[in-house]
């Protein structure tokens, strides 16, 4: 009989990903350089935006890849963080700090408990029954005026500081971008060493076989919501930057279109990567801003290269990027 | 007197019209080998769903050591100590062999994966995803994880299909071992004949979802009713 090790001794099943921590670390430091090599306030503003966006697609790209779950309705979740931050600042029903703190939990919270519900109905009929929730919501903000004006949107005035921080620093695009890319990173790094974790693995086996999961004793109903659960709260995460940011709130960030632009960017940047859709979404961010100044009709274009992406690479461009490096490391 | 290892007691279930289970009786005891064979549609896999809990009995009773589990789900009687293989291959292909093991074990009141993976011949592939391995091999994977945890009782539905001869002997003689050195009860579903006739103690044959004989691989062999509705003359 082999030491008891074979197992820890074998598992090491992924590639060794030194270089990939290395290539990270020098994306990561080289994105904090940029506000001091004199990149422009537009382009910060841009780059603060297409951040928000990214962490957006991180979310609906995070359901694919640890849930096989298509959501179409990903913007509730966004719209909520908005909300549940700019509702009670707007109107003084709770302390701001409080208000911050439930916006970054009521998103995930209420996913949880929608995802005890839908995540067990798997395919097309879960990304409609997303879309409808999320449809639902857009529908009580939208007609609800005393709630945030309803169509119009509301401008959210917040206190100067916020758990001792000047809250001018998240409205400046020099420190917002850099507040924004470094909780993108902590994101992206949260949710990799959740797909490491035993929990994270039990996830993976859940979406590759429910029934098997099932059979070897696990309950596959709660880490199916928890998945949906984190992806959402990392959706509202990126609800709360916007708002702040922006200082307004108004329907449309909970409206399906803004749900499938997130798709788009994840199809675009690849899911099987947990960073693939934050870098699709800043590709389809400044394709979009490219090609809108040359056209009017950039969503055709758009449509074009998610199809050209799709049957070229079905896999992203992380998917893409992934077979060139194993290339040249072969 | 000792209680079986699991029984089944009025266990019937129809599928629309169709009565795929009416009313089968079965009892086998501790340690044993139990070969259920029948023609298709004799109600086999569907006798396995129902012991496990996969598809709900229409009534009936089922017992694990004594103890009812009829009204429990897959996961909480695969917990009490009943395991099951599937007809079709049924492991992660996403995950490594290692990974799918350690999970199992995880779940296990006993984490037995080290062992499990040696004594199947896994521990070479330990490091491999199931999608890359070959199908004799996920055959094997999919045995593995129903005995991590050394469950007092293993379902197998048709472990040898797709195997070849030399194959399906090799996993014959490998559940034999395992089952007499673990302990473990084992019911055994399969159409290939020299697997039941060489390894299971008893055999329990099904014919249109009715029990239609039980007994020593030599007393089913001789029986005239299987030999009419199953075996045909040549066994």
């Amino acid at each position: 009989m082999t030491s008891p090790a074979t197992l820890t001794a074998t598992a090491p099943a992924r590639p060794a990903r030194a270089p990939g921590s290395v290539l990270a670390l020098v994306v990561l430091g080289t994105g904090c350089l940029l506000p001091f090599a004199g990149a422009s306030p537009l382009l910060l503003s841009l780059l603060v935006q297409a951040i928000i966006g990214a962490m957006l697609a991180t979310g609906v790209g995070f359901l694919v890849r640890q849930n096989g779950m298509v959501s179409f309705g990903h913007a509730l979740f966004f719209g909520l963080g908005g909300y549940v931050l700019g509702v009670p600042m707007a109107h003084g029903l709770l302390p701001p700090e409080m208000a911050v703190l439930l916006a970054l939990l009521v998103p995930a919270l209420l996913a949880f408990l929608l995802g005890l519900v839908i995540t067990r109905i798997p395919g097309v009929a879960f990304s409609m029954l997303s879309l409808a929730c999320a449809q639902t919501f857009y529908e009580v903000v939208l007609k609800v005026r005393t709630l945030a004006n309803g169509d119009d949107g509301m401008s959210v005035t917040f206190p100067a500081r916020l758990f001792g921080l000047d809250v001018g620093l998240l409205q400046d695009p020099r420190s917002m971008y850099l507040i924004c890319w470094v909780l993108l990173a902590a994101v992206l790094v949260g949710l990799w060493l959740f797909t490491r974790s035993p929990y994270g693995l039990l996830t993976l086996a859940i979406r590759s076989n429910e029934e098997r999961a099932r059979f070897i004793g696990y309950e596959t109903v709660v880490p199916r919501a928890a998945v949906y659960a984190l992806s959402a709260g990392v959706a509202g995460l990126a609800g709360v930057l916007a708002t702040f940011y922006n200082g307004f709130i108004s329907p449309d960030m909970m409206h399906w279109t803004l749900s499938g632009s997130a798709l788009v960017m994840a199809v675009i940047g690849g899911t099987r990567a947990v960073w693939g859709p934050a870098l699709g979404a800043v590709v389809f961010f400044f394709f979009k801003e490219i090609v809108g100044d040359a056209t009017e009709h950039w969503p055709a274009v758009i449509g074009i290269t998610l199809i050209v992406v799709t049957l070229c690479a079905p896999a992203g461009l992380s998917g893409l990027l992934a077979r060139l490096f194993a290339r040249r490391a072969a | 007197m000792t209680l079986p290892a699991i029984e089944g007691r009025a266990l019937s279930r129809t599928y629309g019209g169709f009565r795929a289970l009416d009313g089968v009786d079965l009892k086998v005891a501790r340690g044993e080998v139990r070969g259920i064979i029948g023609p298709n549609g004799a109600g086999k896999s569907t006798l396995m769903d129902v012991l496990t809990g996969r598809a709900a009995s229409r009534g009936g009773t089922v017992l694990l050591g004594g103890r009812d589990i009829s009204a429990l789900a897959p996961r909480a009687r695969q917990r009490a100590g009943l395991a099951r293989s599937f007809q079709k291959t049924n492991v992660f292909l996403d995950l490594t062999v290692g990974e799918q093991i350690r999970l199992a074990g995880r779940c296990a009141t006993l984490d037995n994966g080290e062992e499990v993976l040696v004594a199947l011949g896994l521990a070479e592939i330990a490091h491999r995803p199931a999608a890359d391995i070959s199908y004799g091999d996920r055959r094997r994977l999919d045995l593995a994880l129903a005995l991590v945890g050394r469950p007092q009782v293993l379902l197998l539905d048709e472990p040898a299909a797709g195997l070849t001869v030399e194959e399906s002997l090799a996993m014959a003689d490998l559940l034999k071992d395992l089952a007499r050195r673990w302990h473990v009860t084992v019911l055994l579903v399969e159409h290939d004949m020299e697997v039941v006739f060489g390894i299971c103690d008893r055999i329990t044959v099904l014919h249109l979802g009715r029990l239609l004989a039980e007994g020593t691989p030599a007393e089913i062999r001789s029986d005239p009713r299987v030999i009419s509705a199953y075996l045909g003359t040549a066994a």
